[in-house]
């Protein structure tokens, strides 16, 4: 090295100390790539600063030197560090769009389970319908004849009514199990539910006995809920009271503690105490005096099943004075006033 | 509905399933012997266009054609009404419907009377053109729209702006279906915001101030999951 030594250029050498300074400080420990620096100095300031072959300190390039190794250290060791954690967060990044796009596969699978399940009950519902619907109108049409079929013909088609009314509630409840009810909820007003439950029933006798309490003096009750649903739910609760007693049946609304309270009273005989449960049970029907004329027993659970899956309840207890009432829930909501913008 | 003019009417009937066909024509034929069959949306649009119908029943599902694109193709080629044939739990594809052009709808399965019925109702919307309405009477209810002045029994009734232009665009077709998207286009002009939660309020304020009994509205009805009709209740 000796004689090598007059031969090589300081700078050249310093080319060579820099490149193992690199070298230490891409091990990614900071002190090695210090230390590194720290003996290159002194090397190149042994081997190829004159006076060679001992350590001084003097003159500026020798801090120069000094300095530049010491930088380069810290400089490649720094980039190296944040190198590294680029290269950490586009690995966490690519397990995150790893895991996400798993999810959104597992989503995309689910949303097809639940289309394909739509489009079978669709079709099964199609199928039994359509059959009822042609029996029903032909029926009517005989009815309407006015010849002596009249009587046997209104007979087919109370009847068709009753099987279509089953069909639907046996259909409505597979899609209740089967998770393929769409819940389309909205903010609604009470008021605008019960009026559409009060017209299901136009055009029946019962209808007289149906009563409606509201208070006008308030500003219209308003819930989040799917108004469809909600209805057959109100519609269930109604045919239910109507057909278990002679008397009114009184349906009033009110709101408390975050909730819209719909209920449904009636003057029957009540449910026994060991019924009270199973009466939401699908196909269950009630011993004694209140045992049902011409359903299935389906109204109750359904109605239940539609509430809960929109957040809501239905609830049975007993009415001061005889009789049931069935207490219909939904989450209430309430609109900030309309700026007045016309 | 004299029974000189229900004889000119023609009607056509699209719908695949042969029985319920046989069976609307059934219902219908009494008042309206000229009924066309077609049983695909293809042959329902080639029908409307040679023969020209006052009347169109569609089914909403087709084996053959979207039940929508069958009505827009109708709509395009005529100014008849249009009523849709739907079943349960379908209310997204007849508004759907309805925005497209449709006049009405009714679920399977079906009152022929309340077919017939909304057949005739159809037909007498048909025929009168709309802005002739100068003073409207529903149920004790004087409605001019012109004055916008609503009375009943001598009262005047008090509405705000917004309730006025929902009401006389109710009135403006008796009979009509509007969903809620086509109300809320009408009353409020332009989208904004959460307007669409407003309506049904308005509604609601609405039927409060002009209904005998807000809790069993005789003129303004919900169609559910759909929109809202005026009716002028017999």
């Amino acid at each position: 090295m000796q004689h090598a030594r007059p031969n090589i250029e300081q700078a050249h050498a310093a080319f060579v100390y820099i490149l193992i300074v690199l070298g230490a400080a891409a091990s990614g420990e900071q002190w090695l790539g210090i230390l590194v620096a720290v003996l290159g100095f002194l090397a190149i300031n042994y081997f190829f600063q004159p006076p060679f072959d001992t350590l001084t300190v003097g003159g500026p390039n020798d801090l120069i030197a000094l300095l530049a190794f010491l930088s380069t250290a810290l400089v490649a060791n720094s980039l190296l560090a944040r190198a590294r954690t680029e290269a950490e967060r586009a690995r966490k990044h690519a397990e995150e769009i790893e895991t996400l796009s798993e999810e959104v596969k597992h989503a995309e699978a689910l949303r097809e389970a639940s289309r394909l399940k739509d489009i079978l009950m669709a079709s099964v519902s199609h199928d039994l319908r359509t059959p009822l619907t042609a029996i029903r109108a032909i029926a009517q049409d005989i009815a309407a004849d006015g010849s002596g079929a009249t009587t046997r013909a209104e007979i087919i088609v109370g009847q068709a009514d009753r099987l279509g009314k089953m069909v639907a509630d046996v259909l409505d409840l597979s899609r209740l199990k089967a998770g393929a009810f769409t819940m389309n909820t909205e903010v609604n007003t009470a008021e605008d539910l019960l009026g559409a439950t009060v017209r299901q029933f136009s055009g029946v006798p019962d209808a007289k006995r149906i009563e409606t309490i509201i208070d006008y003096s308030q500003p219209a009750l308003l819930g989040t809920f799917d108004f469809v649903q909600s209805l057959r739910v109100m519609t269930n609760l109604v045919d239910n009271a109507l057909r278990c007693s002679h008397d009114a049946v009184t349906i009033s609304v009110t709101q408390m503690n975050g909730s819209l309270s719909f209920q449904v009273a009636d003057r029957g005989p009540g449910v026994l105490v060991t019924e009270r449960d199973r009466i939401f049970d699908a196909f269950y029907r009630p011993v004694g005096p209140a045992a049902d004329a011409g359903a299935a027993g389906l109204g109750l659970s359904i109605a239940r099943q539609l509430a809960e899956a929109q957040g809501g309840s239905v609830r049975y207890s007993t009415r001061p004075g005889g009789g049931s009432i069935f207490t219909f829930e939904l989450p209430a909501a309430t609109l900030e006033p309309e700026e007045s913008s016309e | 509905m004299t029974s000189v003019a229900a004889e000119h009417y023609r009607l056509l009937v699209i719908e695949d399933e042969v029985d319920i066909r046989r069976a609307v024509g059934a219902a219908l034929r009494d008042q309206h012997p000229a009924i066309i069959e077609a049983s695909t949306g293809q042959a329902g649009v080639e029908a409307v266009d040679t023969s020209h119908p006052d009347l169109v029943i569609l089914d909403l599902g087709l084996p053959d054609l979207d039940g929508l694109e069958v009505c827009e193709r109708i709509r395009a080629m005529t100014a008849a009404p249009i009523i849709v044939l739907t079943a349960r739990h379908t209310e997204s594809d007849t508004v759907a419907l309805l925005d497209a052009g449709a006049d009405d709808y009714i679920t399977k399965p079906f009152s022929t009377q309340e077919l017939a019925a909304r057949v005739a109702a159809q037909l007498r919307r048909a025929r009168v053109p709309h802005a002739e309405h100068e003073v409207m009477v529903a149920d004790g209810l004087s409605i001019d729209v012109h004055r916008r002045q609503a009375i009943r029994d001598g009262n005047v009734i008090r509405l705000t702006p917004i309730e006025w232009e929902l009401l006389s665009v109710l009135v403006s077709d008796p009979g009509r279906v509007f969903t809620h998207q086509q109300l809320f286009a009408a009353v409020w002009k332009r989208a904004f915001g959460d307007a669409r939660l407003y309506l049904r309020v308005h509604v609601t304020n609405l039927r409060r101030k002009i209904e005998r009994n807000p809790a069993n509205p005789r003129l303004i009805i919900t169609e559910p999951g759909v929109g809202y009709r005026f009716i002028s209740p017999p």
